[in-house]
Order: structure tokens, then C-alpha cells, then sequence
């Protein structure tokens, strides 16, 4: 981070300023009273990352694969995703993979090594970035450098936020 | 008369009914499809009036010809005026490059075809194409070389290159151009003809029907070259082919030229793979520069590895920061967002750290164990120590110590991260 004027459309200052809008909003929702239960932590733990998750995809304004599958995940029920999740894979995915989603977590994919042996990591890598697994190895790497980039930034805005509310 | 002679042909100047002569009408009806310059058409009246037209017509055309190159193909000569009908359409199109007679005469099917050639102005070179392409193969050769010709005279081009050379102004050919260039330099610089014609990947499909008799042509100049495609030296450059060789600017064009390097094979399949993996790896640089830590790694399944890890590690991280910005509460509950904002903007992270973290490790140490597993029902057995506040008095001396390391260590501590400093302090 820099100390000089940073631009003000840049991708630090929009991620900056969604997600403090959206944390002020948590945090007027629900204040934190010093004996809430684990699972109302939890569940402020859980809005918060859907917060930080969308507020870091809305800046980036679904240009990428990444930020659309993120705001599409985090919008569309879980019951619908299954669904839809499940015929998009099973279609874009005949020829690398063959993938039975039994479950959301606990997805069972069987890697059909394709070429030069890269095949478990491509997949990992696939998994990881989201929306990564309709994309040719190409395009994956580019989504996952812009990943990347993002992410280092959302880290360190929210380190900050968090230092600066810890300090207070 | 001639107005309707506009609506038959489609005539896009008005200039046309000024021409009012009778000759005027089997010019319009031969010549279909053609759309003429304004300045073309300005020139036909004196052409009404009589034969020494040619004496001094033949500069005005010949200097209007030049500034809107048109194709030439000039199959009139003084005895042959009276012949036909054909030589005033031939002239209204600006023919010139008169030293061309003798050849044109001597091929009969190609006054036929010649009117469909010019005209261009704005005109869509594959309507001329088209036509082109109708007669055999074997004549197309000749008829592709002659408009070239008279096209480049001025131009400088000695080699019968196609006749998709004559179109500076219009880009619509210009991938046929390149084609046509490089396929004409195959027949000079024999060796590297295949690689060209394997090269190219023409997307455009208004120069399709123009590749089509020039691959012929390839093909049947070269066979040799064909078998001896594994190439010579040639550098490789990822560039748009010269147009230079056309005398054209740099032309729009939809898709890369690729050379074949020395010692490598030149199918095109091996080709598209080749720019592939380039591609690739060149985006596989750019992570390495990306992901910390990652310059001596060489091999491309490490550093997979490697941006799986840190990819890894960062989600980890910010469950790990959205976890404490669960817990650790602002006190002040002000408009945060203009104070936060411009400190989070330009705050450095290692200041903010070194102060922040002594009770930040405090009362995130509880949880990392809870987390790094993935399992939030860590929470409960550490909950007492939740509420920031109270905690720090017992733990004062920790605080001291830990902020000593922080100002002694004050660049290293944003390296610790939550993860590194506290899997440390576990």
C-alpha cells in the first residue's frame, strides 16, 4: 500500500468502500453483545465473508468468469444452484472430467488425465477459483492471476479494517 | 434513359444522367453491378464527341486513375474502337496503362470478364471476385496476373501476383492481399512457399474466394516445395506479415501470423499448438510474479502446486479476517466509513500491524486452532476469551512481550500473517 493519493476507482478503494458499507450495515443489524453465542458469531462470521465475497465481486463488475460465478453463488439458493450446477458440469465437463455431485461438499471427481500430467492440479485449481471449471487451462490461468490479485487486496483491506476496530 | 439505366445497373452517382448520349445506354446495360466513381463519370462526355478522344482524353483518365486506382485493363486499341461496344465501357472505367493493349488483346475470354473488374470507388471487391473465379482454373492464372499489371505500374510490382494486389483502398481483401503477397513470394523465394500457404489461418470469408485460385496456383507451381516442408531457416515473428511487399499499410487483420522456427515442424496443427503453449507459459510467468516466493521454481506441475497453496492460504485468510471482524466489535459506532476508509487507503500495513496485532493475537489465538482445521465448533470451548476487553488485563504481560517483537520485527510482522505468526506462537 502506498501513501500517496490512490485513485479513487481503483479496485482497493471500490472493495473499500462496499465492504465497510456493508459492515456498518451487519454491525447496526445485529451489534455484537458481549455474551452472543457462538452460533450468532457464527452466523455474523458467515455474512460478513458473503459481504466481503460479494462487495470484492461487484468491483469487478462481473468482467470476469471469477466475480460472476462468486455473485451467482452467493444469490441463487442452494437448492437451485444443486440443480443447475449439476447439469452445467455434467455437460461442459464430458471430455476432462466425469463428476457425480452426491452432495455440495463432497463432490466425487474422477480425473480423466488428459495431457502432461497436470491433471490432478488442473482440477484443484479449478475447484478453487470459482467458476473455474468450464474454462480450458488458458483461461484459468488468467482468471487465476486476476484471482490472486484481488484477493491479496481484499486481505489486506480487511487486515486493516480489522486492525483499526481492534484498536479502537 | 440513363436514369434508368441507374436503376438497372444501381449506380450510386447522380452524374450518371448527365450523360445523355446513346452510347451511354449499352454501356449501363453491360456493365452490371459496378458502381463507378463520380469523377469517372464526369469524364464521359467528352467521349461522346469524337475519336481524337484518345489523343487527349487518355491523360485525364490516366491521372484520375491513379488517384483512385482503379483496376485497369485497358482492351482497346485505336483500330479496334469501332469494333465493339465494349471499348467505351472499358474506357468509362478508367482504363489506362495503354501499353498493356497488345495483351489483352490477344485473349478474347478475357474482354469479357475485363468489364466486371473495374469500378471500384467503394465497390466490394468479392462481387468482382466472384466473377473471376466463374472460368476455368487454368485461365485464371493469366487473368489474375493482368490486372495487377496495369494496377501497378506505378506500384512497381514486376511478379504476376494476384489480382488482389490492386485494392490499397479497399481493406475488405486485404487478408486475400497478404495471402496473395506471401503466395507471390512463394514463387520467387521458393522455399518457404509451403510454410506460408500451411501458415496463414484466413478467417475473412470475402477473401476466401480469392485464396481459392491463388492455393491452386501454389499448388501447382510448387509440389516439390510441398514434400520439403520441414523448413529452412526463417526467424520466427508473431507479427502481421508484411504488407509492405504490396505497398499497403499495415492492413486490419483478424488472426496472427505465425512462422515456423528453424528445425520445427510446420503442420498447422503443431503450429496452433506451439502458439498455445506460449500462451501458457507466458501466463505462467506472469503468476510466478504474482505468487510470492516463486522465481527459482522452474516446471510447470511445482508451480501449480505453488499458486494452489497460495490460493489456498489466502481464502484461509480471509474466513480467518471476516472471522475476527465477527468478533472484534467497534466500540465507536460513527460514520466508520469516512474515517475507516481514507486510514485503510492509506495506511501502511506495517504500522497498523504492529500496533494492532498484540491484542489481535490475544484473542484471535483462540480461534486459529479453530479455524485452520476447518471447524468452527472450536469456538465454544474458547468463547470466554472472546470479548476483547476484559482478557487483556490477565494477559498484560503477553501483550508486552508481544509487542516488543512487534517493534523490534516491525517489517517482518505483516509477513507473519495469522497464519505464520500464530501457528508460531502455538
Amino acid at each position: 500500500m502506498d501513501l500517496h493519493n490512490l485513485n479513487p476507482s481503483s479496485l482497493k478503494s471500490r472493495f473499500t468502500t462496499r465492504f465497510l458499507r456493508a459492515l456498518t450495515e451487519i454491525n447496526a443489524r445485529k451489534p455484537i453483545a458481549s455474551s452472543s453465542s457462538p452460533r450468532e458469531i457464527f452466523q455474523r462470521y458467515r455474512r460478513i465473508k458473503d459481504a466481503a465475497d460479494t462487495s470484492m465481486a461487484y468491483s469487478v463488475r462481473s468482467r470476469r468468469t471469477w466475480s460472476k460465478a462468486t455473485l451467482w453463488r452467493l444469490r441463487t439458493p442452494s437448492h437451485r444452484r444443486r440443480l443447475a450446477s449439476f447439469g452445467r458440469r455434467s455437460s461442459l465437463n464430458k471430455t476432462r472430467t466425469t463428476t457425480t455431485a452426491s452432495h455440495r461438499g463432497a463432490v466425487v471427481v474422477q480425473i480423466t488425465s488428459r495431457g502432461g500430467g497436470l491433471g490432478v492440479q488442473l482440477e484443484e485449481l479449478r475447484e478453487l477459483v470459482p467458476g473455474g471449471e468450464a474454462m480450458d487451462l488458458c483461461n484459468l490461468l488468467d482468471e487465476t492471476a486476476h484471482y490472486i490479485k484481488c484477493l491479496t487486496t481484499q486481505v489486506q483491506v480487511m487486515r486493516t479494517i480489522a486492525n483499526l476496530y481492534s484498536l479502537e | 434513359m440513363a436514369s434508368g439505366g441507374n436503376d438497372d445497373v444501381g449506380f450510386k452517382h447522380q452524374s450518371l444522367m448527365n450523360c445523355s448520349s446513346s452510347e451511354m445506354n449499352p454501356l449501363c446495360d453491360k456493365v452490371d453491378g459496378m458502381s463507378m466513381s463520380s469523377s469517372i463519370c464526369m469524364y464521359n462526355k467528352p467521349w461522346n464527341s469524337s475519336d481524337p478522344f484518345f489523343g487527349s482524353g487518355w491523360d485525364p483518365i490516366a491521372s484520375l486513375s491513379q488517384s483512385e486506382s482503379l483496376v485497369g485493363s485497358s482492351v482497346v486499341s485505336h483500330g479496334e474502337f469501332a469494333n465493339s461496344h465494349y471499348p467505351l465501357p472499358m474506357e468509362n472505367q478508367g482504363i489506362f496503362g495503354t501499353s498493356h493493349f497488345s495483351q489483352y488483346q490477344s485473349n478474347p475470354r478475357f474482354v469479357e470478364l475485363v468489364p466486371k473488374l473495374p469500378g471500384f470507388g467503394s465497390g466490394n471487391f468479392s462481387e468482382m471476385v466472384s466473377p473471376m473465379t466463374l472460368p476455368q482454373s487454368s485461365q485464371v492464372a493469366n487473368i489474375q496476373g493482368f490486372p495487377s499489371y496495369s494496377l501497378n505500374h506505378d506500384g512497381g510490382i514486376e511478379r504476376a501476383s494476384t489480382n488482389c494486389t490492386q485494392s490499397r483502398e479497399d481493406r475488405q481483401i486485404s487478408d486475400g492481399v497478404v495471402g496473395a503477397a506471401s503466395n507471390g513470394k512463394c514463387r520467387k523465394r521458393v522455399p518457404e512457399s509451403s510454410q506460408n500457404a500451411d501458415v496463414e489461418r484466413q478467417k475473412d470469408p470475402s477473401g476466401e474466394s480469392c485464396d481459392v485460385p491463388k492455393r491452386q496456383d501454389a499448388k501447382k507451381l510448387k509440389t516439390k516445395q510441398e514434400s520439403g516442408a520441414n523448413s529452412r531457416g526463417k526467424q520466427v515473428a508473431k507479427q502481421v506479415k508484411d504488407g509492405s511487399q504490396t505497398g499497403e499499410g499495415a492492413p486490419k487483420e483478424n488472426y496472427i501470423h505465425v512462422r515456423a522456427r528453424r528445425g520445427q515442424a510446420t503442420n498447422s496443427h503443431s503450429l496452433a499448438e506451439r502458439v498455445r503453449r506460449e500462451k501458457i507459459s507466458e501466463r505462467m510467468r506472469f503468476l510466478q510474479e504474482l505468487v510470492p516466493g516463486c522465481n527459482k521454481i522452474t516446471g510447470k506441475a511445482v508451480m501449480l502446486d505453488e499458486i494452489i497453496n497460495y490460493v489456498q492460504s489466502l481464502q484461509r485468510q480471509v474466513e480467518f479476517l471476516s472471522m475476527k471482524l465477527a468478533t472484534v466489535n467497534p466500540e465507536l459506532n460513527i460514520d466508520l466509513e469516512r474515517i475507516l476508509s481514507k486510514d485503510i487507503l492509506y495506511s501502511r500495513g506495517g504500522s497498523a500491524a504492529v500496533l494492532g496485532i498484540g491484542p489481535a493475537i490475544n484473542s484471535s489465538c483462540p480461534f486459529s486452532s479453530g479455524i485452520f482445521p476447518g471447524t468452527i465448533p472450536g469456538i465454544p470451548s474458547t468463547n470466554p476469551q472472546f470479548p476483547p476487553l476484559p482478557p487483556q488485563t490477565v494477559l498484560d504481560n503477553e501483550l508486552r512481550n508481544i509487542l516488543q517483537m512487534g517493534f523490534d520485527s516491525s517489517p517482518g510482522m505483516d509477513s507473519l500473517g495469522p497464519n505464520g505468526g500464530l501457528k508460531s506462537g502455538l
